[in-house]
């Protein structure tokens, strides 16, 4: 067995999603002060080739690494990186101590199983607003405060021409304040397994409308929340938001998708 | 010094010992010596190799202990992979802490030099008796706690090997300089640990 | 699952009998077929008939002459699935026809028929969406009941799901369809278009060793498709390229066969739609995929959705040529789902349209 298969053994397994299973472990077995970090491990794809699945698993875990690195130059708030074994498709980050910003919002826990069926959201409990400044409480920020959070930190990573790719709820967190390194409660933007770099408005637009969708699938009435959110966005972008602006408008209008001919 | 297990590396790649002296004043000597012992042949070479078998590391240029545990992992994964880029896994931890892929540049400037006074002297290997002894005769200077680094990184050097000075990261902190050093450990620790795909 | 709520359908079981005839000939395809739902909640199959317009090898099918070939095949086919339905026109309840997407001259060749009958014979026209042809019959064909599904044909390719009386697109391709990636490579190395270039392609396929490295373009759940046939097609002029041996001497490792080509070129494209789809299947917490579409008739592609889909401890639904490949039976079904809803496409709304998205659709007949 390989040092990091060894180690993904030694470690508790989290969850596991369609293309990669999250480890809670140890770096090292010694040493009072060992953190404990966060392994994520591109398992291998019994359906494709094998050689086309080990050049695509080294070039993700490299392409994760690389955006992950290019955030925290852009002072984005995310995991900073511990470990990279590209030929196992393992990559070890910080692990955060704290809950997802969807689960903070009432939009339940990411594992929880909703089926369409249930989501009509009709009957949501009167109390719904309450109950979420509750779960905030610990965390000493109100939900505007995360809101203007989630702007801020978007846009710092627009800036640096690193897209998101899969901007949600469940990929957002707070760090709770005791651990963090500032002892304020941070936002923190995690999983880029679906990142990439680019310069193009269109881009930054349909990053920022999918985060809206989510939003809105997740989170109902969350029109106010997520205005909250574009206002601190725009303040940040400061003139690129203009251009941003006018094509999330058109994105809207369109869906995500183009017209389809033929 | 402190002794780091790695139960996931075979056996006489998994223990890391950790040393850090201040007030070295032999570093110039000790330069030399390792020089020559890359260079001498035969048998007397070889013990001469192995008596400085070790990384020896300006601990100016180290933010934080994990980020020289970052390097020393990525050593050792490179090692166990046969994929290292230098001779062995203690050149390797300099290497891999220097950013760029230039193997003399990184020696230059990560190894002991003339100017070094504070040094981090690190082996990996099966677990050691007698290791602090025989460092004593070899490096001249205090023995520390590791904590005492803090007091010991130039964070200015730091921050022109990396190129940071114009990254939002550092303009954010505005001068305080807690943050800012706070996130230049934090992105040096991960370059290391990302370095072996920068490619 | 626990606390799982499934809805009632809003589609009554039929008080009698209902028939429906289905015209489809968006591409090089007619198809008429004649389905029927009965009161005891069973559909039948009473005939499905189809005439491929094949063009000779590196020639694809262009608009016009594909509109030829219906307009002169309509009449035999429709009066041979009535033949086979031993059924006569007035039998029937609607005439649907399918209204887009697809290419604009064969659609309106076919939708101009559809329109002659029912003013003939006062029969009532049904409009009907060519995706959504194909996600009701794979369903009704396999029985999956919420799956995901995937779209791939010469002219789509996308990765659906059910959602609130729509079928949402979650993933498509940016550029061309798979189908049309296939085929068109099919022409650069002169591959036969019978039975179909896509077919043909898969055969050649078999024999493929090497992998050759393709570019792999997932974006999300969309892919990109042009840029790999532009690659695959270099490949042809590499000077390691073997035009004419199809089996290597030995393990010859220094030669490129198209037989590698097509292998490589399906291992690549492939493992991105499963990709894409798992990629679905996870996001709506779905453990059921079904593929429909020409190129879902490909064995090597329902393979490695059944490993993607075991793995998932899922299932994959797939469905042979008769309903795979575009037919008739499947805009009848489509059709008469939406009919007895009641719904009708007036004469002056039954213009074709290449442009007709899957989801414009009201999918009426579904929680």
């Amino acid at each position: 067995m390989s040092a990091t298969q060894i180690l993904l053994s030694q470690a508790t397994q989290i969850s596991q999603g369609a293309e990669a299973a999250i480890y809670k472990g140890r770096l090292s077995d010694s040493g009072l002060d060992e953190e404990d970090v966060l392994l994520k491990y591109r398992f291998h794809k019994g359906y494709r080739h094998p050689t086309l699945d080990a050049s695509l698993t080294k070039a993700r875990v490299a392409g994760e690494a690389r955006a992950l690195l290019k955030c925290l130059r852009a002072d984005v708030n995310v995991p900073a990186v511990r470990m990279v074994d590209a030929l196992e498709g393992v990559l070890g980050i910080e692990w955060i101590n704290g809950k997802s910003v969807r689960f903070l919002l009432g939009g339940g826990a990411e594992d929880e199983e909703v089926t369409e069926e249930m989501a009509d959201g009709e009957n949501l409990p009167e109390d719904a607003t309450e109950e979420l400044e509750d779960q905030l409480l610990e965390y000493n920020v109100s939900s505007d405060e995360v809101m203007t959070m989630i702007g801020t930190e978007i846009a710092k990573m627009h800036l640096a021409d690193v897209i998101h790719g899969d901007l949600t709820t469940s990929n957002m967190m707070l760090r709770l304040p005791s651990p963090s390194p500032s002892n304020k409660t941070e936002l923190v933007l995690i999983d880029f397994g679906l990142a990439y770099i680019s310069t193009l408005v269109e881009d930054k637009a349909v990053d920022l409308y999918v985060l809206e969708r989510a939003f809105s699938s997740t989170h109902p009435a969350s029109e106010p929340l997520f205005a909250g959110v574009l206002k601190a966005y725009e303040i940040r972008m400061g003139k690129e938001w203009k251009a941003i602006s006018r094509r999330l408008d058109d994105v809207r209008l369109r869906g995500r998708k183009r017209s389809m001919v033929g | 010094m402190e002794v780091y297990r790695y139960q996931q590396f075979p056996s006489h790649l998994a223990t890391v010992h950790v040393a850090l002296f201040d007030n070295v004043t032999n570093a110039d000597e000790l330069h030399a010596r390792l020089i020559r012992a890359s260079t001498l042949t035969g048998s007397e070479g070889e013990t001469e190799r192995e008596a400085v078998n070790f990384a020896f590391i300006d601990a100016r240029l180290i933010a934080s202990i994990q980020h020289l545990k970052a390097a020393v992992y990525h050593a050792i994964l490179a090692a166990t992979q046969g994929g290292l880029k230098t001779k062995s896994v203690h050149s390797e931890i300099i290497w891999t802490l220097n950013p760029t892929n230039n193997i003399t540049e990184a020696l230059r400037r990560y190894g002991v030099s003339a100017s070094s006074s504070s040094l981090f002297v690190v082996r990996v290997d099966r677990p050691l008796d007698g290791l602090v002894e025989r460092l004593s005769t070899i490096v001249h200077g205090t023995l520390v706690p590791l904590d005492s680094l803090k007091d010991m990184t130039n964070w200015d050097t730091i921050k022109k090997h990396y190129k940071l000075n114009d990254e939002p990261a550092i303009r954010n902190a505005a001068g305080d300089k807690d943050v800012e050093r706070r996130k230049i450990d934090r992105i040096v620790t991960s370059s290391v640990a990302t370095k072996i795909v920068m490619g | 699952m626990p606390g799982k709520i499934r809805k009632r359908s809003p589609l009554k079981p039929p008080e009698r009998p209902y028939i429906a005839l289905g015209l489809e000939g968006s591409a090089n395809k007619l198809g008429a077929g004649i389905i029927k739902h009965s009161p005891d909640g069973s559909t039948i199959v009473l005939s499905n008939v189809r005439h491929t317009y094949i063009t000779p090898p590196g020639e694809g099918f262009l608009p016009r002459d594909t509109a030829q070939h219906h307009r002169e095949w309509a009449m035999t086919v429709i009066n041979d699935a009535f033949k086979k339905a031993e059924l006569s026109i007035h039998d029937i309840d609607c005439i649907c026809f399918t209204q887009g997407p697809g290419m604009g001259a064969p659609l309106t060749s076919v939708a101009l028929v559809a329109r002659t009958l029912s003013l003939l014979f006062s029969k009532p026209l049904v409009g009907v969406n060519h995706c959504v042809g194909h996600i009701e019959m794979g369903r009704q064909v396999t029985g999956a009941q919420n799956p995901v599904v995937l779209y791939v044909s010469g002219g789509n390719t996308q990765v659906i799901a059910y959602s609130q009386q729509c079928y949402r697109i979650f993933g498509e391709t940016l550029d061309i369809a798979v189908g049309n990636c296939l085929d068109r490579f099919a022409r650069v190395i002169n591959l036969s278009n019978d039975p179909s270039p896509g077919y043909n392609i898969e055969q050649m396929a078999k024999t493929g060793k090497r992998l050759l490295p393709l570019p792999y373009a997932t974006k999300g759940m969309d892919l990109s498709l042009s840029g790999i046939l532009t690659s695959t097609e270099a490949y042809t002029l590499d000077k390691r390229f073997r035009f004419n041996e199809n089996s290597r001497e030995g393990d010859n490792d220094n030669i490129i066969t198209p037989a590698d080509l097509c292998f490589s070129l399906q291992e690549t494209i492939f493992a991105m739609l499963v990709e894409i789809t798992e990629r679905a299947m996870a996001h709506i917490g779905s453990k059921e995929v079904l593929i429909v579409g020409g190129v879902g008739c490909n064995e090597r592609l329902q393979e490695m959705m059944g490993i993607m889909a075991e793995e998932r401890g899922g299932k994959v639904f797939a469905t042979d040529d008769r309903f795979c490949i575009d037919n008739g039976i499947m805009i009848a079904q489509a059709g008469l789902l939406s009919y007895r809803m009641g719904f009708q496409t007036p004469l002056a709304k039954s213009r074709c349209t290449q442009r007709f998205r899957t989801d414009q659709v009201h999918v009426a007949w579904r929680a």
